[in-house]
């Protein structure tokens, strides 16, 4: 369990360093069963930051799209570092960020979080109900507490997980400079089940599925926006030259572009579950992106945001490479 | 002429009868001009004639054409002379595209409504391209004026020559001690009959002592890395534990060696011997000893005999140095000839001739060494020697088979090998002169005479009462299990007279083939060369350029492109010299101008690109950022050589190839992926 | 009117192998559907994955890259990668709903033609039996 008094002293520590320019963590939110995301500047803000089942945003999304600002002449770039509080799932994007030479490992200090797990929002919304008011949820035992509008309810954590929590196999951050509480159990395991499951329809029926789900696309972009490895400074689905595609909120369109997407994290997703969570009219992307990060791990024995030693996937390959469809 | 906007000029040619007969060459014209930034579209017969030419230069004159399409043969076929054409009008080159409507249009379909319809599609697909095409420039670099040559039998030794004489510099590295490859274990030569080490041997000795060649024996390279004009190789000078300074060649060290007279000699092909420390044979250049490392005990045991090595305390100019150490050298050098020769084929891999099980079927080559006169038993075809070399006999019935190893699936060579009918009519020739009452028989299945001379050599040889069969022999097996009779059974079908025969012979022949070099992968990594189907190097284009490879500034000669007899070698050599001497000699080459190019602001340096670069010829660097220092990925354009992979992995799109960038292949993909 | 269903085949051929394969199956005058466009590419390892599904969504009904024999590559590599990537947007497609028989590779010499001819007839084949591909196709804009 993590000791929120000993989080923020640690917060306060760091921020309180001269090399430190920013940290980011959560802080509650404004309403509803999510926190919010947190970016402090000063050690005296230290004491908004929270940890509960509430906090389900990807810190480590941050630390890639911060702007980098022109830097005024006479005056050296701050390359103070920045600060994050990253979960096990989230550890992951940093990890691959680093893969990816986004930054230098020197450049972020990384606070450990290990995380017993995060409510679905949606499931939480099915079983309670909506509110306009910040919901405080605490864990105890098998059941989650919550603070709805005063009162208090109760529900199983099995309901209310997030599905990625059900199966969540790096509760412990992956890469840490510093863990802020004891690590935890390993207690999930990701067979693919669900990705199996939707294979077995034929390609009419899984046609049909994904041509509902498209069509509700408004193409807001959000789940862009909030993954973590989507921060090339100019995405090419938006792109003008050339476009690839149209800006139309048409089921073409919406479906090149969830393709492009996927294409693109294919190797690189690392399973937060973001953009799932964040998407308006419940798209369910994660199993598009799933059944990309399981032919990954069967086709070519691959797991992205687990080793910062790791090539990218797509940048090499085996001369014993499958090839069962080739002609 | 500097109007912005695209004004394209489509040609489409009837190629003859090639594309107009299936074409409709006016409709394809009239679906042109309907396109959007055509200004003119014409037909013609011969695109490629003078006059095909001189339409669009014309045209690009007088209309101001900034973009030309020409509907024709293949790019691979006459995009240089269309580029060319633009050139000489004014006209960048790059602004052209072609649409293949003959190889893959009029040639392959036969509807021809549905042909025409699709070579509108083609011009369509080519115009959307050009309307986004980009003026490049050629840039050029300097070539180093030498040339390194890979490989020292005749075809290494003539390239170098010729370089040489013009006046450059070469490095010739061969691998063996010695300089001469197979052509200095043959006897005599066909159809003249000359001497091959007499004719080789001046050869040898001009490479060694030119002031021009900087000679290695002994030596491979190890690593090639550049571009032409500007290649860098490190060669390893393995250790002969000779000092060549102090070898005067003397060969006391040889006879006194522990192991003289016991392993089998690589150069006799195994049927002589020679000693630990030795020279090849005895006109060997340079006419320096070498010490087999694997074989000289004190080299593998670290003790020879009691009163250790025999060969340093025979030597009296204190040559042996059992210290010695390969040496590794760096050397630059603007151009490369690959001269490495050929294997031949293993007879062991055709049981059914019998050549491992008895001492009486050998390989063609090694009948060279039998007949020769420096040979391990002085030019007289001996057979059946006990193991000091003593005794033996002279065959009565001598019989030469074709063709094994080549032409035959079944060990996987299905081409001809060239020389083998001749070099067998050679050596059956060689056999009468030595034992003119001897029987001898060639089971031939064809008898390719092709050359200068050929044709008159066989005729004389089959009037010496050389019989030549036509069959291919199944089998060769020992008539009886008697050790004193050396009787050797062949197999076969006489197919002129449809008799089956079972013909008594003391000696087969068999006439082996010529095979790529068995370690031939090697050097396709050094070099990056790409093999024919049939295992030998690949030639840039099968007619018009058998010395160029795929990579430019690296010329093939010899049998490593493929099997051919000296003359060929020694002209496909002074080939590639010639080809080597354009590019050292001009001074200056062209880089590829269709490589890739980073937009910076769009690339966030996750340096996909730079793993996947086959050529290593990108790097991230620092990019001022205004004001802060990020990191880009930076192309170096003489390594590039536009193959696109990096494209396919950025994510971002910020590397493309230019001409082949997304936004000029997507219109084409927009074109074309519609269904009429 | 019921026009048979002819499906349209974009095709991306590297230059040194597969395109050379395609024009010597030209050369042979080897008669081959003309179903197939072809857009010439220096190499298997040029095209993104992306243009496979730009092509379908263009109208295409079927689509196919051919490379050089893994180890031939004219740039050594390139169509490992392409391989690789190949494979993976395969299973993409597959996942979203396109009909496998759609989406193609082969590996085409310079030497084989006849090859060439029996890829495109393969190819064309899958397509026909997968039926037009409707599924995800851009509307056209007629201005």
């Amino acid at each position: 369990m993590v000791d929120e008094k000993k989080l923020r002293e640690k917060a306060k520590e760091v921020l309180a360093r001269e090399d430190v320019r920013r940290l980011i963590g959560w802080k509650r939110g404004t309403y509803g069963y999510e926190s919010a995301p947190a970016v402090l500047k000063d050690a005296s803000e230290a004491d908004e930051l929270i940890f509960d089942p509430t906090c389900v945003q990807n810190p480590a999304s941050f630390i890639t799209l911060e702007e980098k600002l022109p830097v005024p002449r006479g005056q050296d770039p701050d390359t103070r570092k920045v600060a994050v509080l990253v979960k096990g799932c989230d550890s992951r994007a940093v990890v691959q960020q680093l893969v990816e030479k986004a930054y230098d490992r020197d450049s972020v200090i990384v606070l450990g979080v290990p995380c017993t797990g995060v409510v679905d929002r949606r499931k939480a919304a099915k079983m309670f109900g909506d509110t306009s008011e910040p919901v405080l949820i605490k864990e105890e035992g098998d059941k989650f507490v919550f603070t709805i509008d005063g009162e208090t309810r109760e529900g199983s954590k099995a309901e209310l997980l997030a599905d990625k929590c059900v199966r969540c196999r790096f509760p412990n951050p992956l890469i840490y400079d510093e863990l802020v509480a004891d690590e935890v159990a390993v207690w999930g395991a990701d067979e693919f089940a669900d990705v199996d499951e939707f294979a077995k329809m034929s390609p009419p029926e899984k046609w049909k599925f994904w041509e509902e789900q498209f069509s509700k696309c408004i193409r807001c972009y959000s789940c862009r926006n909030v993954c973590p490895m989507c921060y090339c400074l100019e995405c090419v689905v938006t792109k003008q030259k050339p476009q690839w595609t149209r800006r139309s909120t048409d089921v073409s369109e919406n479906t090149a572009y969830h393709i492009q997407r996927a294409w693109h994290l294919s190797g690189r997703c690392i399973e937060c579950g973001e953009c799932e969570r964040v998407c308006p009219v419940d798209i369910p992307i994660t199993t598009l992106n799933r059944k990309m990060t399981r032919d990954v791990k069967e086709m070519f024995s691959y797991e992205p945001g687990v080793d910062v030693e790791a090539e990218p996937l797509l940048s090499c390959y085996n001369p014993q490479d499958p090839e069962e469809y080739i002609m | 002429m500097s109007s912005r906007r695209p004004k394209i000029g489509v040609y489409v040619c009837h190629c003859g009868i090639n594309i107009g007969s299936v074409v409709d060459v006016p409709a394809v014209v009239e679906h042109a001009l309907s396109l959007p930034g055509v200004a003119i579209a014409r037909e013609y017969t011969y695109m490629c004639s003078d006059p095909g030419q001189n339409l669009v230069k014309e045209d690009i004159k007088t209309s101001g054409l900034n973009r030309v399409i020409v509907a024709s043969c293949s790019p691979r076929m006459h995009e240089p002379t269309f580029r060319k054409t633009l050139k000489e009008a004014g006209l960048n080159p790059y602004f052209l595209e072609m649409a293949n409507i003959r190889e893959q249009c009029s040639w392959v379909h036969e509807d021809h409504a549905k042909a025409t319809e699709k070579a509108k599609k083609l011009v369509e697909a080519a115009v959307a391209k050009a309307l986004v095409l980009e003026a490049l420039e050629e840039k050029e670099v300097d070539v180093i004026p030498s040339c390194l040559v890979i490989g020292a039998g005749i075809a290494g030794i003539q390239a170098a020559l010729d370089i040489a004489d013009a006046g450059f510099k070469v490095y010739v590295v061969e691998k063996t001690p010695s300089v001469g490859g197979h052509m200095s274990q043959l006897d005599k030569t066909f159809p003249t009959l000359d001497c091959s080490a007499c004719i080789l041997t001046p050869k040898m000795v001009d490479v060694a002592n030119h002031p021009n060649i900087e000679l290695m024996t002994y030596s491979q390279v190890e690593a090639v890395e550049g571009y032409v004009g500007n290649f860098k190789a490190t060669i390893r000078k393995k250790a002969r534990y000779v000092d060549v300074s102090k070898c005067t060649g003397c060969g006391v060290c040889a006879e006194n060696c522990r192991l003289a007279g016991r392993i089998p000699s690589e150069f006799d092909e195994n049927i002589g011997m020679r000693s630990a420390i030795y020279l090849p044979f005895p006109q060997a250049v340079p006419a320096k000893y070498t010490i087999d490392p694997e074989r000289c005990l004190q080299l593998s045991k670290g003790k020879c005999g009691k009163e250790g090595p025999a060969c340093a305390e025979a030597c009296t100019a204190g040559a042996v140095n059992f210290e010695q150490e390969d040496e590794l050298v760096d050397i630059e050098c603007g151009t490369i000839i690959v001269a490495t020769g050929y294997d031949v084929f293993d007879a062991a891999r055709k049981p059914e001739y019998a050549w491992s099980d008895y001492a009486n079927v050998i390989t063609g080559l090694e009948f060279e060494r039998l007949v020769s006169a420096s040979g391990p038993t002085g030019g007289k075809p001996l057979l059946g020697r006990d193991k000091k070399g003593e005794g033996g006999y002279l065959p009565q019935k001598v019989a030469f088979i074709h063709c094994v190893g080549s032409r035959d699936k079944s060990v996987g060579n299905e081409y001809c090998s060239r020389v083998c009918c001749m070099y067998l009519a050679k050596q059956a020739h060689l056999i009468r002169d030595k034992l003119p009452e001897a029987d001898i028989t060639v089971y031939y299945m064809d008898v390719r005479a092709f050359g200068k001379g050929f044709e008159e050599f066989y005729d004389r040889v089959r009037r010496e009462g050389v019989r030549y069969v036509r069959g291919n022999p199944s089998e060769v097996y020992k008539k009886n299990a008697d050790p004193e009779d050396h009787t050797l059974i062949v197999k076969v079908e006489d197919t002129l007279t449809a008799q089956a025969l079972e013909a008594e012979h003391d000696m087969v022949v068999l006439g082996v083939g010529l095979e790529p070099r068995h370690d031939v992968r090697e050097i396709i990594d050094l070099f990056k060369l790409s093999q024919s189907t049939d295992g030998f190097f690949m030639e840039a284009h099968p007619k018009l350029r058998p010395v160029d490879t795929a990579s430019d500034g690296i010329f093939l000669a010899g049998c490593c492109q493929g099997p051919k007899d000296i003359p060929d070698t020694v002209a496909q050599a002074k080939g590639a010299a010639s080809s080597a001497l354009i590019l050292i000699a001009s001074g200056k080459v062209n880089v590829e101008a269709q490589v890739s190019v980073v937009t910076s602001s769009e690339c966030r340096g996750c340096g996909f690109c730079v793993e996947v670069c086959p050529f290593g010829a990108i790097e991230l660097v620092d990019e001022n950022r205004m004001g802060n220092i990020v990191k880009v990925a930076l192309v170096n354009e003489a390594l590039c050589k536009g193959c696109g992979s990096c494209a396919a992995a950025c994510l971002s799109g910020a590397i493309q190839p230019r001409s082949f960038k997304d936004e000029q292949i997507l219109p084409q993909i927009a074109v074309l992926g519609v269904r009429t | 009117m019921s026009e048979e269903y002819e499906p349209n085949i974009v095709a991306f051929l590297c230059n040194w192998c597969s395109y050379a394969g395609a024009d010597l199956a030209g050369t042979s005058r080897t008669h081959y559907l003309p179903n197939i466009k072809i857009i010439r590419v220096m190499c298997s390892g040029r095209v993104n994955p992306l243009f496979l599904v730009n092509a379908l969504q263009q109208g295409a009904d079927g689509v196919l890259i051919s490379g050089c024999h893994p180890g031939d590559c004219h740039y050594l590599e390139g169509n490992f990668y392409a391989r690789r990537r190949f494979m993976l947007m395969r299973k993409l497609l597959e996942h979203v709903g396109v009909d496998p028989g759609r989406v193609n590779m082969s590996w085409v010499s310079a030497s084989e033609g006849a090859k060439f001819k029996e890829v495109i007839d393969e190819t064309v084949a899958k397509a026909k039996e997968a039926g037009p591909m409707d599924q995800f196709r851009r509307r056209q804009l007629n201005w």
